[in-house]
């Protein structure tokens, strides 16, 4: 299959044909293995064949690079999130690195300890800073609690004094004296703590300490202005500071557990002011020490983040090229003798002389003693599709793709989409004012090209970029089919030549009731601009657009249909040619050709015949006489011939297929079993494992009910495809509607009232009525019904779109995947 | 200008077209047909678009009527 003889229809052309493909075998010996698979990847023209899909990642030879590959992929990773944070952004630089793997990951691993153990510090320092800074407010506040405390304490201590002094009175009760003086021989020594606790648990706080220890505590709050980083997860918190007042051991042990629970942080602190004092100088100068230790530190670490982002993406390519070559090399089986790989993939065959000089440079890199050995298998394994595309047509190419990849060698829709798809867009969207807009936005695309390909785009951005020259097309056309329609934002030009209508007299009495007549020849480049605003506009807009859509529909079918031709020439299916092309062929024109056909005669003849009647009494009465509606000689004869060659190509696409087609069968399959084996067993051996292709069973139900379908669709879908094809007329009628009004009601009106600020806000109306409506939504409404006229009604008549892609092994595609 | 004329004037424009790639852009013969192939289906798309309306323009059925308010 890999060589289906290129038949004589037509001459090899781009695009229209899959590159021709091969299966082709590669034994490599081990020790070039490695670099072999890498040149082919910079190739990027072989597609690998898991000859290990039976096997489970972890069983495969090289599963422990690929976890190594893994390992550093995921170091890398790390580094590169280190680097986002620290606001270090890996340097794109060209200059390729010339670091073996081995290295690589020895640096890498080294790297990353380095950068770990650092960090660790960082954090631990980070967190000690953390905690002076919440113990220094600990201390300042605290310190105040008991400093204004202290001082009310001698304020009450003085005033008892004094009112001992002056009360040797006779009120002063004997027995308090003795209680107060008692008092302070056996006083209690009450315990304290202090520390923070985070502020919306304050009041909680609060409340359970006094439930736990029923009452008997006494606590302090202070709030803290500014946020506190809290050393433990690092967060900045609002906090309080707390002074919590106790008795006894066992209240401490609960108040403990308490402060644990909600997270406060408590601190050694002095009861005497002096040593506070001490303390806090102490505490300010630690501050510092670890200020300037922590700056250090980080310092370090941008240097070394630095100097990693430096080489980043190199190690970055370097790595993930690594881990697909591993890839790849998984896939390939072990020889029995364990000294080759073997690989199997599908190529282009202009590849070959590429692959061989990549296998033979390998080689001679790696110093192995012998060389890969390359050929080509025979299968017949249906090969990937491939086509080579420029920049131009893989957006049209993806329009198709995007319906189903096409079948190996099949004919491809591409060639003629990349003109009737912007074409029949234009149809719809024709108005040279807004086609120079589309221009403008897709040359703005196209001239930003290179720089806009290199960034990272958001999603519609980049759709509209990929599609840039799907628009560049369809703004040229639209501007063509607008010169067509005369229509420039709704506003008719008399651009190739005056109006071919005139009044009928001087006076110009009548003009607006019978209405003018033809005086001149008939305006030469598209529609006469004297219609724009008449009333008879529309009856005649509407009669021409909807002929115009079904002579083009008409146009793209046969066009459709003769493409199903050059796939039966081309894969030498005569079955395909007489009883699918012809009968095809012969059924649509003898119906809507003849339609269209009529059309043509109308307008040059100018009759006033019904085409509905004609066609509709074609088939109910066809043996009648047309009478007013015949508009040439012999038409009743060639209507009854034609009628009767439709009804004759009906049974012809049905019967004869499906027994045709399994006569051959029964004669292959005749002569095969008798048939000596004429392949050499290198080939046997390769067609054993695709047996099951070969040998399908023949049913005959089947088929006939598949051609029965296949029939009447075509059938139907000559009508209703047809009819679908009015969506031109329909489309294109909203169009030219829609920017005549956003004209007349909007710019027109604003323009009669003679001010300045009404016209300036009916132009920003009419501009952005213009540019939502009309350039983004009419567009997209268009372009889908374009697609869908070259999904459905073009490609049914030929395109099977069943086959897969050519994904080639490439470094190239590598971030693609990604 | 009568359709025969405008219809030759396509048939040249689409000719030079033609001729305008294949000395720009002549890269081998097959990629030549394509853009021979491209050129051919946009000027035949071009002149049915035109052929149609002119056409259609030849022998009216409907003339304009203008409107009332003109």
């Amino acid at each position: 299959m890999g060589e289906v003889a290129r038949s004589g229809c037509c001459p090899p052309m781009d695009l229209f044909r899959s590159e021709p493909m091969q299966l082709v075998q590669l034994i490599i010996p081990i020790e070039s293995a490695h670099r072999t698979v890498s040149y082919l990847g910079d190739l990027g023209l072989l597609q690998f064949k898991d000859l290990n899909a039976d096997k489970s990642p972890f069983q495969r030879t090289y599963a422990n690079q690929i976890k190594r590959c893994g390992e550093m992929a995921r170091r890398l990773r790390y580094f590169k999130e280190q680097m986002l944070k620290a606001g270090v952004s890996p340097k794109y630089s060209t200059t390729p690195v010339d670091v073996n793997i081995d290295d690589l990951e020895v640096k890498l691993t080294e790297i990353e300890s380095e950068l770990t153990e650092m960090n660790a510090n960082g954090e631990k320092l980070q967190r000690s800073y953390n905690e002076l800074v919440e113990y220094k407010l600990v201390l300042q506040k605290a310190g105040e609690f008991f400093r204004s405390a202290q001082s009310r304490a001698i304020e009450q201590q003085r005033e008892y004094e004094s009112r001992q002094l002056g009360g040797e009175s006779m009120e002063t009760p004997l027995l308090q004296d003795q209680e107060l003086l008692g008092d302070s021989s056996k006083q209690i020594k009450l315990g304290f703590l202090a520390g923070l606790v985070p502020r919306e648990k304050s009041m909680v706080f609060e409340r359970i300490l006094f439930r736990a220890t029923r009452g008997n505590v006494f606590l302090r709050q202070a709030t803290v202005e500014d946020p506190v980083t809290d050393p433990v997860s690092g967060d900045k918190t609002e906090k309080n500071v707390f002074v919590i007042f106790y008795a006894g051991e066992k209240a401490k042990a609960k108040i403990l557990k308490i402060c644990e629970a909600f997270g406060a942080n408590r601190y050694p602190f002095a009861e005497e002011l002096g040593k506070q004092a001490q303390m806090i100088t102490e505490v300010s100068g630690r501050l510092l020490e670890l200020k300037t230790t922590i700056d250090a530190g980080l310092l370090h670490r941008n240097n070394l983040l630095n100097t990693i982002g430096a080489q980043f993406e190199q190690w970055d390519v370097l790595v993930r090229k690594e881990k697909s070559i591993h890839h790849i090399l998984n896939m390939l089986s072990l020889d029995v003798t364990k000294k080759c790989l073997v690989a199997e993939g599908w190529s282009p065959i202009f590849a070959n002389k590429q692959i061989q000089d990549a296998l033979q440079r390998a080689a001679l890199d790696s110093n192995s003693q012998v060389n890969a050995i390359f050929q080509v298998l025979h299968t017949r394994e249906l090969p990937p599709t491939y086509f080579r595309t420029n920049k131009f047509t893989s957006s049209f190419q993806g329009i198709i793709d995007s319906y189903g990849v096409a079948k190996y060698q099949e004919a491809n829709p591409t060639v003629y989409t990349v003109v009737t798809f912007p074409f029949l867009f234009a149809v719809m969207f024709g108005d040279w004012g807004h086609g120079i807009c589309l221009l403008l936005a897709a040359l703005y695309f196209i001239i930003r090209e290179k720089k806009l390909s290199s960034q990272k785009l958001d999603d519609i951005t980049e759709m509209t970029f990929g599609g840039r020259y799907v628009i560049l097309m369809m703004a040229l056309f639209s501007i063509y089919t607008g010169f067509i329609y005369n229509e420039f934002f709704s506003v008719p030009f008399a651009l190739f030549a005056p109006s071919a209508y005139d009044c009928r007299d001087l006076s110009c009495r009548d003009s607006t009731t019978v209405g003018l007549i033809k005086v001149r020849d008939t305006y030469p480049f598209g529609v006469d601009p004297v219609w724009h605003g008449t009333r008879s506009e529309l009856p005649f807009l509407n009669s021409l657009k909807m002929k115009m859509s079904i002579l083009l529909g008409v146009a793209q079918m046969n066009l459709g249909i003769v493409m199903s031709y050059c796939n039966a020439i081309f894969f030498r299916n005569r079955v395909n040619v007489w009883f699918q092309f012809i009968p095809q062929m012969i059924f649509l024109n003898s119906l809507f050709g003849y339609l269209a056909l009529l059309i043509i005669v109308k307008w040059s003849t100018g009759s006033q015949a019904d085409l509905y009647h004609i066609l509709i009494y074609m088939f109910l009465s066809p043996t009648d006489d047309l009478g007013e509606n015949q508009l040439f000689v012999g038409q009743r004869n060639l209507q009854l011939v034609l009628l009767l060659l439709a009804v004759v190509s009906v049974p012809w696409m049905l019967v004869p297929k499906p027994f045709i087609l399994k006569k051959q069968h029964e004669a292959r399959h005749g002569v095969e079993s008798y048939t000596p084996l004429e392949s050499t067993d290198e080939s046997l051996q390769v067609e054993s494992n695709h047996d099951s292709h070969g040998h399908e069973e023949f049913e005959f139900s089947e088929v006939f009910v598949h051609q029965l379908i296949h029939t009447i669709e075509f059938v139907l879908g000559a009508v209703s495809n047809t009819a679908s094809y009015l969506r031109l007329w329909a489309l294109s009628l909203a169009h030219s509607e829609l920017s005549s009004v956003f004209y007349e009601k909007v710019l027109l009106m604003a323009w009669g009232y003679n001010n300045v600020i009404i016209l300036i806000v009916g132009l920003i109306v009419f501009i952005f009525a213009t540019v939502g409506v009309l350039l983004v939504m009419e567009t997209l409404s268009a372009f889908l019904h374009a697609l869908r006229l070259h999904w459905v009604e073009f490609q049914n008549k030929f395109y099977e779109g069943d086959g897969y892609k050519f994904h080639p092994f490439s470094f190239s595609l590598l971030d693609d995947e990604e | 200008m009568g359709f025969l004329v405008t219809t030759l004037i396509f048939i040249v424009i689409g000719i030079i077209a033609s001729l305008c790639t294949r000395i720009c852009c002549n890269r081998g013969p097959s990629t030549n047909l394509f853009h021979l192939t491209l050129v051919i289906t946009a000027t035949i798309c071009c002149w049915m678009m035109w052929a149609i309306v002119y056409v259609a323009q030849m022998k009216p059925l409907i003339v304009p009527i203008l409107s009332e308010g003109e």
